[in-house]
């Protein structure tokens, strides 16, 4: 498991020392190879790093169930050491959230890069907050071992927040062909045991690098160098102090109505192509009307098609309390955002005065004033009903399914997983309704 | 009444600073504020003119409106000509009372990153004093704490905060000294010397960003005085600055290492010799007026890394200094090289920019040569073989492999016309023409890199069936009076049925036929063909081979 703590320097950077940020990646996947001998391999503590002998071939049933169940206490148990280190006599340690990387997508020492200018004492955490997870839905480990992780550590650590990052899998570009499944069957299982859901998927982010960013044919290292920007902001709060510093409980008091609706889209601004750096200067009212526009999205959705539920809207650099409340009450007062009628004020405002960091040689200009916003939208029901109506074309079929059979699992679990799907549909419905 | 209108000839008045930090004309008008620029309901301009226009009587100020259309004439009314303005709609004449002339440099600071309750205690604060008795001070500490934050900024932003001058001598040295970045693009600053007088007091300048500021820029060098010794990154696009100006600037910025100088309609018309030798990024984006020549004029700066020239109607780039093939000495240090949106039509920009001894990335985006989309990925992989040493290419970078699958591909494809251009498997009997070394200067390389192309490759023959037919010889190493015979026969032939032929042919049993079979191109070398299922594609058998039967 990872853990970033942050110690406090002046303008809240880290001083000096490595940060060492212990993750545990993919354990089913062999290749955990990319980090241990990437550029950032020095971020990660070995011991942290687990890989197994066999990957989970896109299968739910093989991370769950066979593979899975092989590796996971090993899992728990360099977590449980990193959880419950000896508390610490050094100076500041403030409570921090453990991270738990998976490899489905590369360059994961991109993530830890933009969250980690951060310096650590010991390795064991003080104060464990809770737990990050990034993982994807259409992988065997991201669906079925996660499912599974986090049924665990709901048992071990119930008391602490679960936060994921997931990668949903896109309306156009499919990395396998049984993404539905495990889409479904891990949504069904993992539903209740995370706090939030942050989504990203890759075609939103594909579309934002390619024709803002400039880059011709976006590789997994341009999208992951976007999502960890918006990564960075959510964690920023834990690592920097602010004015209007957002905890992330606090978020998660905010953005989640009821435990089922909790999975939230995530916006950036602004997105501005290095080699255009300073050519366009964005307000803060532009950032945040750009916020909410449809291009600069994380996830493919039309939030016009729905209604708002939440809103957290978390300003990172020279921003001062007056500009937010200006530009988000000219927000307000446009009639194309709608709100539910059950939550008439919606918004929560943070702001960090750290601006945000790029990688050099990266994609991203520099900005000094960023905005990235989390919504809770009824529209994300749109996202499900594309992924219920691929699952059930497959489905229908019995297609692809005795790859799962043969792990053990039933066709039961399949009917169970659908039927809960389609009741978060109408959950999302029910709360787009009118009072 | 004709000629123009004296400045001298009008009634004088006050000026009134408010608690707010806007100045308005009350009383006098001085000739000062000539050139300065102004705020009048968001749009920004230049005065012009002050003083009388008859017959309406009291004080107007003539100004220029940045945007030329803003306005009702050109500096003249009835005949008269009060001022001059470059565009027939630029002028307007205005009262005093509308006109914003900007804040000092501390207040707009103040204004910005104070929290509100406190101001509101200022005020309170104010009130009392103006009275007679002097008050007990009431928010004294929090007074206090407003400038201890102030002095604790680092970066400040003070974007269209009508900033017009620095304000009090010392002023903002004593309140926030510690500002290392300041925004202070669309304000309204109207010269060098106000920035510098700002600057002058914050030592540990870094970052100054005057963008969209219509400065008046130092005519004559500039005494050097330290002003901007931390100085790295300044930022003057859209200020309408000159290429003599900036070296100017330059000059006093010895540190610098980023310029941006986007759509500022620069004419590069000298070779900056003392000045700008260390940056590392250059910015000429948007400047129509650069060409290929000018280039040479800034191509020794030793440091310069990144250098961006989108959008500046480029459509050719050569370096003359260095041959086919040879690197050149200008731009030693450049590894990034943007020419988006340019006007690049032709291969040979590509060709010259393999001289650069240093690049490593190139973005080239929306050029009409690289347009058309269906031909994208052609396209890229023409300029990754046409450029060496390139890593990344529109921001994508080139792995080994797409690199080998390129210029294998490059080399295929003009191996003809190599042929044709006098090329020869024998190196040594090259007699390459002009021409074609001018066009594929990098084809002699790759060909001792890769080895020359094979006549083989480099056919290409319709799709016919006689053409995919392999024509034969038949020898039977064994039997010395049977004759050679020659058949054709198509690749995708099975050695099962190739045998069953002979077998009738031969009158002899399948399963005592041996077959293997040899090539002309590399004679003695006998390969067997063993496995019945596979075909004599497989084993790569061509034309002219020769088959060879034992039994």
């Amino acid at each position: 498991m990872g853990v970033i703590r942050s110690r406090e320097g002046p303008g809240g950077l880290a001083e000096g020392g490595r940060p060492n940020c212990t993750e545990s990646t993919d354990p089913l996947s062999p290749s955990a190879d990319g980090i241990r001998t990437g550029q950032h391999r020095s971020l990660f503590h070995p011991e942290q790093l687990l890989s197994g002998k066999e990957d989970a071939a896109s299968n739910y049933a093989r991370g769950r169930y066979s593979v899975g169940s092989e590796v996971i206490d090993l899992v728990l148990e360099r977590t449980r050491k990193l959880a419950s280190g000896s508390p610490l006599s050094s100076k500041g340690a403030v409570p921090g959230a453990c991270e738990v990387l998976w490899q489905n997508s590369p360059a994961l020492s991109a993530v830890t890069i933009a969250t980690n200018h951060v310096s650590l004492g010991a390795e064991q955490c003080g104060e464990l907050q809770g737990f990050l997870i990034f993982r994807s839905f259409g992988g065997g480990t991201g669906s079925g071992f996660t499912s599974l992780l986090m049924e665990r550590l709901t048992g071990e650590y119930s008391k602490k927040t679960k936060l994921e990052f997931s990668v949903y899998p896109a309306p156009r570009v499919s990395t396998a062909v049984v993404e539905p499944y495990n889409s479904v069957l891990t949504t069904h299982s993992t539903t209740e045991h995370a706090d939030c859901t942050f989504m990203v998927d890759n075609e939103a982010v594909y579309d934002i690098c390619h024709h803002k960013l400039g880059v011709e044919r976006p590789s997994y290292a341009n999208i992951n160098r976007l999502m960890v920007q918006a990564v960075s902001s959510i964690t920023a709060s834990l690592r920097f102090e602010g004015p209007l510093n957002v905890d992330l409980i606090e978020f998660q008091t905010n953005l989640v109505p009821y435990p089922r609706i909790h999975f939230p889209i995530t916006t950036f601004a602004p997105i501005v192509s290095a080699d255009k750096a300073y050519h366009e200067r964005f307000s803060v009212s532009d950032i945040t009307t750009a916020c909410f526009e449809s291009s600069n999205q994380l996830v493919k959705c039309d939030p016009r098609l729905g209604k708002y539920m939440a809103c957290c809207l978390l300003y990172r650099g020279d921003v001062v309390p007056r500009e937010a409340n200006a530009a988000i009450a000219a927000m307000k007062a446009r009639h194309s955002i709608q709100f539910v009628d059950w939550c008439p004020t919606g918004f929560k405002v943070g702001i960090n005065n750290q601006p945000p960091m790029v990688m050099p040689g990266g994609d991203l200009a520099k900005a000094h004033q960023a905005l990235c916003m989390l919504s809770n939208t009824t529209a994300i029901a749109e996202a499900w009903a594309r992924l219920d109506h691929k699952f059930d074309l497959m489905y229908a079929k019995r297609a692809f399914l005795h790859w799962y059979i043969r792990e053990g699992m039933e066709e039961a679990e399949f009917l169970e997983a659908r039927e809960d799907l389609a009741a978060l549909e109408r959950d999302y419905k029910e709360a787009g309704q009118s009072v | 009444m004709n000629g123009t209108a004296r400045s001298g000839d009008y009634s004088l008045l006050d000026l009134i600073i408010l608690d707010s930090g806007y100045i308005i004309m009350s009383d006098t008008l001085t000739l000062d504020v000539i050139g300065g620029r102004v705020k009048v309901n968001g749009e920004h301009a230049t005065v012009r003119f002050v003083g009388v226009v008859p017959p309406v009587a009291g004080p107007w100020l003539g100004v220029e409106w940045d945007n030329p259309e803003r306005g009702k004439h050109d500096g003249s009314h009835e005949g008269t000509v009060y001022f001059k303005c470059r565009h027939p709609t630029g002028g307007s004449f205005i009262r005093p009372k509308k006109v914003n002339f900007g804040i000092d440099f501390l207040t707009a600071v103040k204004n910005r990153y104070v929290l509100e309750d406190e101001l509101e205690e200022d005020e309170k604060e104010q009130i009392v004093t103006i009275g007679n008795k002097p008050v007990e001070t009431i928010g004294f500490d929090s007074v206090m704490k407003q400038q201890s934050q102030l002095s604790k900024l680092q970066e400040v932003s003070l974007r269209n905060c009508a900033v017009s001058h620095a304000g009090e001598k010392g002023g903002v040295a004593e309140a926030c000294p510690n500002i290392r970045n300041v925004d202070l693009s669309k304000n309204l600053l109207s010269s060098w010397d106000e920035v510098i007088h700002i600057a002058d007091q914050l030592r540990h300048l870094e970052f100054l960003n005057l963008s969209e500021n219509k400065l008046k820029f130092p005519s004559g060098s500039a005494p050097l005085t330290g002003t901007f010794s931390a100085l790295k990154v300044l930022v003057l696009n859209r200020t309408g600055i000159t290429w003599a100006e900036v070296l100017r600037c330059a000059a006093g910025c010895p540190g610098l290492e980023e310029l941006y100088l986007e759509s500022n309609e620069i004419f590069i018309s000298e070779r900056p010799t003392d000045v700008l030798q260390t940056i590392k990024l250059l910015d000429l984006s948007s400047n129509q007026l650069i060409d290929e020549n000018q280039l040479f004029l800034i191509a020794h700066l030793s440091r310069l890394e990144q250098l961006i020239l989108s959008d500046i109607g480029i459509s050719s780039i050569h370096f003359p200094d260095a041959g086919i093939g040879c690197k050149t000495s200008m731009f030693p240090s450049l590894q990034y090289l943007v020419v988006n949106d340019n006007q690049i039509s032709q291969w040979s920009f590509f060709n010259e920019l393999d001289k650069l001894p240093s690049l490593r990335a190139l973005s080239c985006l929306r050029n009409p040569l690289t347009k058309d989309d269906k031909d994208t990925r052609t396209t890229r992989q023409l300029i990754i073989a046409k450029i060496g040493q390139l890593k990344t290419l529109n921001k994508c970078e080139i792995l080994p492999e797409e690199r080998l699958g390129a210029e294998l591909d490059y080399q295929r494809a003009f191996g003809n016309e190599w042929k044709k251009a006098g090329g020869y498997q024998d190196p040594d009997k090259n007699r390459l023409s002009e021409e074609f070394l001018a066009a594929h200067p990098r084809y002699q390389f790759l060909c001792l890199k890769y080895g020359a192309p094979e006549d083989g490759e480099l056919k290409r023959q319709p799709l016919m069936l006689k053409n995919q037919l392999l024509t034969l010889k038949i020898k039977y190493p064994h039997q010395l009076d049977q004759k050679v015979l020659e058949k054709q026969l198509p690749g995708s032939m099975t050695i099962q049925k190739v045998k069953g032929l002979l077998s009738r042919l031969l009158k002899v049993p399948v399963s005592d036929l041996l077959l293997s079979y040899e090539s002309p191109e590399k004679p003695g070398r006998e390969i067997e063909l063993e496995n019945d299922l596979k075909s004599l594609q497989f084993y790569s058998v061509e034309n002219g081979d020769c088959l060879l039967v034992r039994w």
